[in-house]
């Protein structure tokens, strides 16, 4: 007897009009019409912070480059596989860093599971940056979008503070030595910490100090790791989902897209047209997550140990650039003024950039300054980064790549301070900081005061031909070879040209506000070229130091 | 309210009240038994309820945060037994680091026991006996044998611990006591006198 053919389409119909269907999903048969596709997103929970329509400029791969939809896709990762790891993890000193033993060796697919978050964690940096990067270069930041960008900035910060508490849960020796050095700089906080500026004139000691409620105790220990949990497990992601929400929401009210709006655009449905790729995104992402974690295991150093330290010791990749950084500034700098600093320049950002061009598109030619600055100072993370990483060995001694780290470096040689109690000129109250004081601030004022625009070329060229008369004059009395003249020129000339050159022709014409505000930002930012090429070319410790208050620069 | 209140807005319903106000206190000041009551306007009551929620948050967000300084905390004891004096070497002695965090020092003429502990951020340096130097693998900071900063971002020189000779001829190292000016750290209770015929 032959089979009576399946009639797929009744057997649909059936299903689809049966009283469960029914209940579950509102609306009738899928007939694909725009009211059936506007009724998708209007109808669904999941959905419906969605516009119904969106114009197809705001689409492209090649504008919105997807990052911050596959940043969202890798928390939502995040979170499921952070959840099931929870279930075999127990935050105490003893059982810990056994219980992550146990992941990688004694649970069903505990290996993979831990892999794929530690690399979602790692890649949700990435995309968060990249995300950044876009919209700034896009110009989407801009009116009405500053409160976002403010919520976005806040949210990048929360993602590597959830890095942060999350690589201490292992309990291994990168975890416990870079949780110490990061609450350390805690302690370095100036008023706030018993080891910054300030701290102990005000009453800070160990025990009673910003570092001290962190850690919930005087070192890292049994609390800090039960603290770390809760904040990573609970209240950051809770934060976190709440900015989320704020972050969507103001994206979907202020026209969900910055792309400009063109002559005869006609806006497309958002079902399917968006929803499909944020699907091919969110699928991508799973897929290239959990192929990177069957190919690569997680790090997992030895258990932790308090009183020793490995050598050389190194932050995860996102932080080394902060770890070089603390290289050349003292900790309450590099590590509290600097990224507070980075924070809220970059909040500051669309309320100083006063320049309507440029929203929605790329547009290097008509924001040159912006660009340019932002991007230098994305390319000077990255390279600090690039620094910390690859080129520095054992006891943090500055290695080429081409040098083995069996190689037993000479030690490094003394370092002195130009303006000090010790320096060359010891008056560091009576000459150091009036002169420093008044270079900083002839730099700020002088790019705007000069009300004529310079002749970049011309101008370059002649303060480059001053530093190699300067280094000439080094070389040949003897105090200067070839790669310390190098370097000035390199340092100190870019700092010339992105800190002089370009404000001067670039945002002179500002008012007042705004143009001291940028300077600040501009010229702290090139503080740190300039500290590079003193630290390592000529060994300066500090231009300017009084021990007593712990003024150091 | 506005049963009260006849008037449709509430902005000017304060207003008739105002007058009232200056009126009421010479009244007041007579002497009759019974003084009418001064009126709070309904403005004034809400900024006064508003002030309340303020304080209220203030008194709850300082309270949140003495919540997180524990009264009671747990961590092993600073104090520990080095050992008889006797058999320690001229020198920079490791012995007690993996355990205590703590280098023994001997001169021709005593001890003293210096912090491993960084003081630029925390680590732990490393001896190099052939440089004389002391190395610290975080951020590179160098100290010399005294314990002086030499070359990397450390601020200031290394810590150095109480130290006694106790009867029995063991030291005695109390990091919770801790000293590390030059002039002050060469002597008592930093250095323990040691000098065997």
């Amino acid at each position: 007897m032959p089979m009576p053919a399946l009639d797929i389409e009744k057997i649909k119909k059936e299903i689809i009009d049966s009283q469960l269907w029914r209940s579950v999903f509102r609306g009738g048969l899928w007939k694909d019409t725009p009211r059936d596709r506007a009724g998708h997103i209007i109808g669904n929970v999941w959905l419906h912070l969605h516009p119904v329509k969106v114009r197809p400029r705001a689409l492209k791969w090649a504008y919105s480059w997807g990052m911050g939809g596959i940043s969202f896709a890798l928390y939502l990762l995040l979170t499921i596989t952070g959840v099931v790891l929870m279930f075999y993890y127990r935050p105490t000193i003893g059982l810990a860093y056994r219980d992550i033993k146990d992941l990688e060796f004694a649970v069903t697919l505990g290996m993979f599971l831990r892999n794929a978050h530690r690399w979602a964690a790692q890649a949700m940096v990435v995309a968060v940056i990249a995300h950044m990067v876009r919209v700034f270069l896009t110009g989407a930041y801009k009116k009405p979008r500053e409160f976002n960008w403010g919520i976005g900035v806040l949210l990048l910060t929360l993602t590597l503070f959830l890095s942060f508490t999350g690589y201490l849960l292992p309990w291994d020796q990168l975890a416990i030595w870079a949780v110490t050095v990061g609450t350390n700089m805690a302690g370095a906080t100036p008023v706030l910490g018993n080891e910054g500026p300030l701290g102990s004139l005000v009453g800070m000691r160990i025990n009673n100090d910003v570092r001290f409620t962190l850690l919930g105790g005087t070192m890292v220990g049994e609390n800090t790791l039960l603290r770390f949990y809760v904040m990573h497990c609970v209240a950051v992601p809770l934060v976190v989902g709440i900015l989320l929400i704020l972050h969507f929401w103001r994206i979907r009210k202020d026209s969900f897209s910055a792309a400009p709006y063109e002559a005869n655009e006609e806006k497309i449905d958002v079902w399917p047209h968006l929803v499909k790729r944020e699907y091919i995104g969110a699928a991508g992402t799973t897929i290239f997550i959990m192929i990177w974690s069957i190919l690569q295991n997680a790090p997992l150093e030895a258990i932790a140990n308090p009183n020793v330290t490995t050598n050389p010791s190194k932050a995860p990749w996102y932080f080394v650039g902060l770890q070089e950084l603390l290289v050349y500034f003292d900790p309450w700098i590099a590590g509290v003024v600097m990224p507070g600093l980075i924070i809220v320049g970059l909040i500051a950002i669309p309320y100083i950039d006063t320049n309507p061009k440029g929203v929605g598109y790329y547009a290097w030619k008509e924001r040159p300054f912006a660009n340019t600055l932002f991007m230098l100072g994305v390319v000077m993370w990255f390279a600090l980064i690039y620094i910390g990483y690859a080129l520095r060995g054992p006891n943090y001694a500055w290695y080429w790549p081409w040098e083995s780290w069996f190689m037993n470096k000479p030690a490094p040689p003394p370092t002195w301070s130009v303006f000090g109690p010790k320096g060359v000129g010891a008056y560091s109250m009576l000459i150091g900081i009036p002169l420093m004081g008044a270079i900083a601030s002839a730099w700020m004022l002088l790019p705007k005061l000069i009300q004529k625009e310079l002749d970049g070329k011309k101008t370059m060229g002649a303060f480059l031909g001053l530093l190699a008369l300067w280094a000439g004059v080094g070389m040949a009395m003897g105090k200067m070879g070839a790669i310390q003249g190098g370097y000035l020129l390199f340092f100190v000339g870019a700092s010339f040209y992105f800190g002089f050159v370009l404000p001067q022709r670039h945002i002179r014409t500002l008012d007042w506000p705004r143009y001291l505000v940028t300077m600040v930002l501009v010229v702290s930012t090139m503080s740190v070229l300039l500290k590079m090429c003193a630290n390592l070319a000529f060994n300066i410790k500090y231009v300017l130091t009084i021990p007593a208050i712990s003024m150091n620069i | 309210m506005s049963e009260t209140n006849p008037n449709p807005a509430p902005e000017p319903s304060p207003e008739p009240a105002k007058p009232v106000v200056p009126a009421a206190a010479p009244v007041a000041a007579a002497p009759k038994p019974l003084a009418p009551k001064k009126d709070m306007s309904r403005g004034d009551f809400l900024w006064a309820g508003w002030g309340m929620l303020a304080a209220f948050l203030a008194a709850t967000a300082a309270a949140g945060a003495r919540f997180m300084f524990p009264n009671v905390i747990y961590e092993p004891s600073q104090k520990f037994n080095a050992g008889a004096a006797a058999t320690y070497d001229l020198g920079v002695s490791t012995k007690w680091l993996n355990e205590q965090r703590v280098w023994i020092v001997r001169t021709p003429s005593g001890f003293y026991a210096m912090w491993a502990r960084c003081t630029h951020l925390g680590c732990t340096p490393n001896w190099w006996g052939d440089q004389n130097r002391f190395k610290c693998p975080c951020h590179g900071s160098n100290y010399t044998l005294d314990g002086d900063v030499i070359a990397g971002p450390a601020p200031m020189p290394l810590w150095r611990a109480k130290v006694m000779l106790a009867a029995t001829g063991d030291l005695i190292v109390d990091k919770a006591v801790l000293e590390n000016k030059p002039g002050k750290r060469e002597q008592a209770p930093y250095f323990a006198d040691y000098a065997p015929s």
